[in-house]
């Protein structure tokens, strides 16, 4: 027995318990990002279709969950069964029991399209114009080759009305504002000079139109006949079928390339069906560009404060004092920010350039709401205390003997600073914007309130004049993921898309601090400093 | 060729150049950021600025008996029985023109105008009409010049028997025969109180009921309820009566000691005001107490002088005015402030603007209009409205309520930050309460047991850990961790039990192996041991779980902890936002506390080894109260974290601001708040103040924990520097 209590005091017992928490923790990190990775890696997988004869008729559709039986509850198997326009929902929870041998018909197919999600189900016959040409596995061949010529067009048809019509429009838009300004100033001949050029644009933009309208007859002249497993017949044009896939009849190779058309698609392309489906491209390019512009602002601002607060400033409690606030911003929370970015940059800042610059298109706000700018600057606000940290380590741990020997060479302080001391601190200085960036991509609350958006008509840079318009609002992957994770009305079909998004988030701050950490290391072994 | 000198005069002046440049630019940036701090206070402070009032002088015009101001306070139209409607121009005084037409002059009686500007006139020819102002302005006309007085008179019904005083009446659309609004009309006769049930259009005259009650009571006034079924009567005895008007009896009943004169209704027509013959003020409502509607008292205001002889309420907030011979007040009904107060010149009527920013007063025997401005954006905000019980309109009794947007246009948005005070301290304590032992425990053992190589793996999977995005893990809280645990919420809390008698059991088996293969693969190595045990206890949680639930639980821990412990269970609860709340924290207290444990100088733990003390025992009783400063100033930066992050906890919970401690119910955090709130809020209004000091509150609650920590860790340097 006091065997047993001497131990006890010895403590053998805590040192496995505190290894088991710890233990917790890393099984914790491990099993969160692989649950993330597996889940957004294998959403993309074409996964087979299996029937069952379940006891409201048959079933056809990717098995998804599978809950076991507790307490009253029989276990029970989740279907995703899609045709969201003939069943009214996506998912169906089944009765294990009774479902019968699971098949796996060849001839099942998974379409998407551009509407009410994916069906499921099979071809009966190819149709042009209303004429049966094909039925059977040929209709299924027919359909395949003429998919891409649909989706060439479809993909003409897009770019066109985002290209040249959103241009037009804009074009028009400019004009009815001149025209507005002109009618208060009783300004004839412009006027009528202005009326010339809408009339020459309202032609340009009807031609489009009709060769628009030509397209789109085009695409909608083969039809496919479509049948669901309980036997309900859909006709779809094959102009809004985005990819047909057989999975039962695929091997390895169809689905690697299944696969990697999805995920080019998922990275490349717009979102559709209120971005539960289609590709996160706008989300992409909103946060990278978001990002750039809050580096361009933070690193001026980071490195001239701690330049001053290092070197320029006299030291004393006042700098102490200084230093422990600008530390200690880094602990405020980021909706703060965002408070002060929205009653600050957007109202403040944003109303003021509206009234003086701006004052034709008011009430319709043009930087007074929220916008990529803004954003960013906040963001830069943010990280502020990032920047300024690594610099001031960075500089700090530039050796004596080199500003010594640059000084007693006759330089002067700034020409010190420039030539010796800040080349030796860059790569703390390029540490400290690579964890900023990190930081601020994945912030979402401070964005919330200062201009990002569910979905934005148009892109931060595109190719009109004057290509970046840091006033437009933009989409952003962390807003995407609370977006349609949280108010999306489909929130259980888009879920597998949120892990996407979150994976590629993850990915992207991870590999960031991944590098900046590395990099800090790195320059600590070289330099030995010490961080507590 | 530039000489020397020159290349060194350029040198110098860019030298300064560049030193003024960097120190303005510094002194500039570090102002700009600290005077965040400044902006957000500034944005929030009017909330707290007092109304202001200021007199406009006076005007003279003819003697009336009611007057109704515009929207805009430039135009009154006022009411005399001798001249019928007139019109002025304000502050001038100059009249505008009035349609002619209405009922006979003289009118026998009318009532004032109400805040509506409504009047029940009985004319010359004893018939009844109903007058509702109106001021046809074409799109945006400021000048009253330019507007139309529309009266639009209606009815013209025949009295056989004329009252001496319309005390109160009351339109209910619809309410009457064939679709039309039906009248109630409660008047004074000779032999007392009499009401009347009728509709405008009737060509009959209304049949006068008597009120039938005990002649212990002498009623004085009179008001009908918003629906028109209760009657409220207050006596000469001090009793304020709710009553069945077609029986007479009495429903509920309330005292107010002392006679009482004149009867109001706030905006909402729900609160009822009550002015005494002796100046007492008072605010009652009919409410549901125990199933049973009844009376309550639930405001009470500044005494006046005098008898109390009307009220006229503002048609945006609940303030409203309340008038005696000698003074005017307006009081705000659910803060009870006292907004503006003047002393009057003489007998006469009040009226209050509908946006409540203008007062005007009639004299009686002069017809003197005397007009005060009342400034008061914020009136529904004081500092005892937002952290104290407020007792509001249709609640039993004071409470702290969050609520700032209703349905409908009399709302009256509840801003208390009480609730989200609490939500705030709830979820961090729950979030602290599993990370804090998670991650110092973790941080000892990872400086004081661990293998280097170890370490070196260990230390950036946290800090990796400390990257994951917020919304990352408030997705995962809301969307995978909330629906797993409301299945297997009893093995959340069997796990840590079966892992322990996991441990338990394999222990002695542990103590037989040899020495030389323990210290080997054991010492140091203990983590990667537990993991695959682990692995078995969740899965032997899994299998233990249902069987649990099942035997001891009734088969449902949902039906279990409604009937036993009498708590429902929300989908996303606190226990979900504990998880996802302390993965966040984890990393930053696991972090320094780490820092501050490895910095624990040799020399301690190698003397405390020396002397014979265990491992565990050096670890325990030497470093780490050496190093528990770091570990203080580890949670004050945890915990500033966990107050302010607003991703988890905006995915993670319901975001219902609900005061219960229960780890199975959600809450709203101020964070939270602000980000659901702020995008909705107007520019400059109430709520958009409030969100403001809210994100105030904020920044000073963590820029001082993290002052603390950082003053905290400084010192702890110093003392490791002289050790």
């Amino acid at each position: 027995m006091s065997r047993l209590a001497e131990r006890f005091r010895q403590g053998g017992v805590f040192v496995w318990f505190s290894g088991t928490l710890l233990a917790f923790c890393l099984a914790m990190i491990l099993s969160l990002v692989g649950f993330i990775v597996a889940k957004g890696m294998g959403y993309f997988w074409p996964r087979p279709l299996v029937l069952v004869h379940g006891p409201e008729g048959p079933l056809l559709g990717e098995i998804t969950g599978h809950e076991p039986a507790r307490g009253e509850e029989t276990e029970k198997t989740q279907f995703h069964v899609g045709n969201r326009d003939i069943y009214g929902q996506d998912f169906r929870w089944v009765p294990s029991a009774g479902l019968g041998t699971p098949e796996f018909p060849k001839d099942a197919l998974l379409i998407e399209r551009l509407e009410y999600g994916p069906f499921m189900g099979r071809i009966i016959s190819l149709s042009h114009e209303g004429i049966q040409v094909a039925t059977g596995p040929a209709a299924m061949s027919g359909a395949l080759d003429h998919l891409a010529e649909t989706n060439r067009i479809r993909r003409h048809i897009q770019s066109v009305e985002k290209g040249q019509v959103g241009d037009l429009n804009r074009r028009i838009e400019r004009l009815r504002l001149a025209r507005r300004k002109l009618e208060t100033g009783n300004d004839a001949v412009g006027l009528q000079a202005l009326d010339a050029k809408a009339a020459e644009l309202q032609s340009s933009y009807d031609q489009f139109q009709t060769s628009l309208e030509q397209s789109r007859a085009e695409a909608k002249a083969w039809t496919l006949n479509l049948q669901t497993a309980d036997g309900q017949i859909k006709e779809l044009p094959l102009g809004s079928v985005v990819r047909i896939v057989p999975a039962n009849a695929m091997g390895f190779p169809g689905k690697l390339g299944v696969y990697l058309s999805r995920l080019w698609e998922f990275v490349a392309d717009d979102p559709r069906e209120s971005n539960t489906e289609g590709g996160i491209f706008p989300a992409i390019f909103g946060t990278v560009m978001m990002v750039l512009v809050m580096s361009v602002l933070v690193v001026p601002l980071g490195v001239i404060t701690a330049l001053y607060l290092r070197e320029y400033a006299r030291q004393g409690w006042l700098v102490r004092a200084v230093r422990v606030a600008v530390n200690n911003l880094a602990g405020v929370p980021s909706i703060v920010f965002g408070v002060f970015g929205l009653g600050f940059f957007v109202y403040g800042v944003g109303g003021g350039i509206d009234k003086l610059f701006f004052a034709d298109s008011l009430p319709t706000p043009t930087y007074g709401t929220g916008g990529i700018l803004w954003a960013s600057l906040t963001l830069a606000l943010l990280t502020v205390p990032v920047v300024v940290v690594a610099t001031e380590e960075a500089l700090g741990a530039v050796a004596r003997s080199q500003r010594e020997a640059s000084l007693a060479m006759g330089a002067t302080k700034w020409q010190t600073l420039w030539n010796v001391v800040l080349p030796s601190a860059t790569p703390g200085i390029l540490t400290g914007l690579i964890l900023a960036i990190a930081r601020g991509a994945g912030e979402v609350a401070p964005l919330m309130l200062t201009g990002v958006v569910k979905l934005a008509p148009s892109m931060p840079m595109d190719g009109t004049f004057p290509f970046l318009h840091l006033d437009r609002k933009f989409m952003h992957l962390g807003f995407h993921i609370y977006d349609v994770g949280f108010q999306s009305p489909n929130s259980e079909a888009a879920k597998p898309m949120v892990f996407m998004t979150a994976f590629l988030l993850l990915l992207v701050v991870v590999v960031l601090n991944l590098f900046a950490l590395n990099l800090r290391r790195k320059l600590r072994s070289r330099l030995g400093g010490s961080t507590f | 060729m530039p000489s020397i000198s020159s290349h060194q005069a350029r040198a110098r002046r860019v030298d300064r150049i560049m030193a003024f440049t960097i120190s303005g630019g510094g002194l500039l940036i570090i102002g700009a950021v600290l005077a965040m701090l400044l902006f957000i206070l500034k944005e929030s402070l009017p909330l707290f600025i007092p109304p202001q009032s200021r007199s406009l002088g006076t005007v003279q015009a003819p003697r009336s008996g009611g007057a109704w101001l515009d929207e805009s306070g430039r135009a009154v139209v006022l009411l005399s029985g001798t001249e019928g409607l007139k019109a002025l121009r304000l502050p001038e005084g100059s009249s505008l023109p009035v349609p002619s037409d209405g009922p006979a002059l003289p009118w026998r009686t009318f009532t004032t105008l109400n805040s509506r500007g409504e009047s029940l006139v009985i004319g010359a020819d004893d018939r009844l009409s109903l007058a509702r102002l109106a001021w046809s302005k074409p799109a945006g006309e400021n000048d009253p010049s330019k507007w139309t007085l529309e009266p639009h008179w209606q009815g013209g019904l025949p009295m056989t028997t004329v009252p001496e005083e319309i005390l109160h009446f009351r339109l209910l659309e619809g309410g009457g025969l064939g679709g039309g609004a039906s009248l109630k009309v409660l008047a004074r006769f000779k032999v007392g109180l009499a009401w009347a049930e009728t509709t405008l259009e009737a060509a009959t005259a209304p049949a006068w009921k008597t009120l039938g009650l005990d002649s212990s009571l002498h009623p004085m006034v009179g008001a009908w309820s918003l629906d028109g079924q209760d009657l409220y009567v207050g006596t000469a005895e001090g009793r304020l009566l709710d009553l069945d008007p077609e029986t007479a009896n009495i429903r509920s009943s309330s005292e107010f000691e002392e006679p009482i004169q004149s009867l109001g209704f706030a905006l909402g027509q729900s609160s009822l005001l009550v002015g005494g013959a002796n100046g007492k003020l008072g605010a009652y409502q009919r409410v549901r107490v125990n199933e049973v509607f009844k009376l309550q008292a639930f405001h009470a205001f500044p005494r006046l002088g005098g008898p109390v002889l009307g009220f006229q309420a503002s048609q945006r907030d609940k303030r409203f005015l309340a008038w005696t011979d000698r003074e005017a007040v307006v009081d705000h009904l659910t803060t009870e402030r006292r907004m503006f107060s003047t002393r009057l010149d003489g007998q006469g009527l009040a009226a209050l603007a509908p946006r409540g920013d203008l007062i005007l007063h009639a004299n009686a025997a002069t017809g003197a209009l005397s007009l005060w401005s009342l400034d008061a954006p914020h009136p529904e905000v004081s500092f005892g409205l937002l952290w104290g019980k407020t007792h509001y309109e249709g609640y039993e009794k004071p409470e702290y309520v969050w609520q700032s947007t209703g349905g409908s246009d009399d709302f009256e948005p509840k801003f208390s930050l009480v609730p989200l005070v609490f939500g705030t301290l709830k979820g961090t304590l729950y979030a602290m309460l599993f990370a804090f032992p998670l991650a110092v425990l973790g941080a000892l053992y990872t400086s004081q047991f661990a293998t280097p190589q170890l370490k070196n793996t260990i230390k950036p999977a946290i800090e990796i850990m400390a990257a994951l995005p917020s919304v990352v893990l408030g997705f995962l809280g809301g969307l995978v961790l909330a629906p797993l645990l409301e299945h297997m919420a009893v093995e959340v809390f069997l796990f840590p039990l079966v892992v322990l008698i996991l441990a338990l059991a394999i222990a002695p088996f542990w103590g037989r192996l040899p020495l030389t293969f323990r210290n080997t693969f054991g010492s140091g190595r203990e983590v990667l041991w537990m993991v695959p045990l682990l692995v078995l206890g969740l899965w032997l949680t899994g299998l233990a779980g249902p069987w649990v639930e099942r035997v001891f639980l009734g088969g449902s821990y949902r039906t279990w902890l409604q009937t036993a412990l009498g708590v429902t269970y929300d989908q996303r609860n606190s226990l979900v936002v504990g998880f996802a709340m302390g993965f966040a924290v984890i990393p930053i207290i696991f972090t320094i506390s780490e820092d501050a444990l490895s910095s624990v100088p040799k020399s301690l733990t190698s003397a405390s080894l020396a002397c014979g003390a265990s491992p565990w025992q050096t670890a325990w009783r030497i470093v780490l109260p050496t190093a528990s400063p770091g570990i203080f100033s580890a949670t004050m930066v945890g915990l500033g974290r966990a107050i302010g992050e607003t991703m988890i906890v905006l995915m993670a919970t319901g975001n219902t601001p609900i005061m219960d401690w229960s780890i199975f119910n959600g809450m709203r955090t101020l964070s939270a708040n602000i980000a659901v709130e702020i995008p909705e809020a107007p520019l400059h209004g109430t709520l958009y103040r409030v969100l403001f000091l809210a994100a105030f509150l904020l920044f000073i609650l963590t820029f001082i924990l993290n002052t603390v920590a950082e003053l905290v860790r400084q010192r702890l340097r110093r003392r490791y520097e002289s050790i």
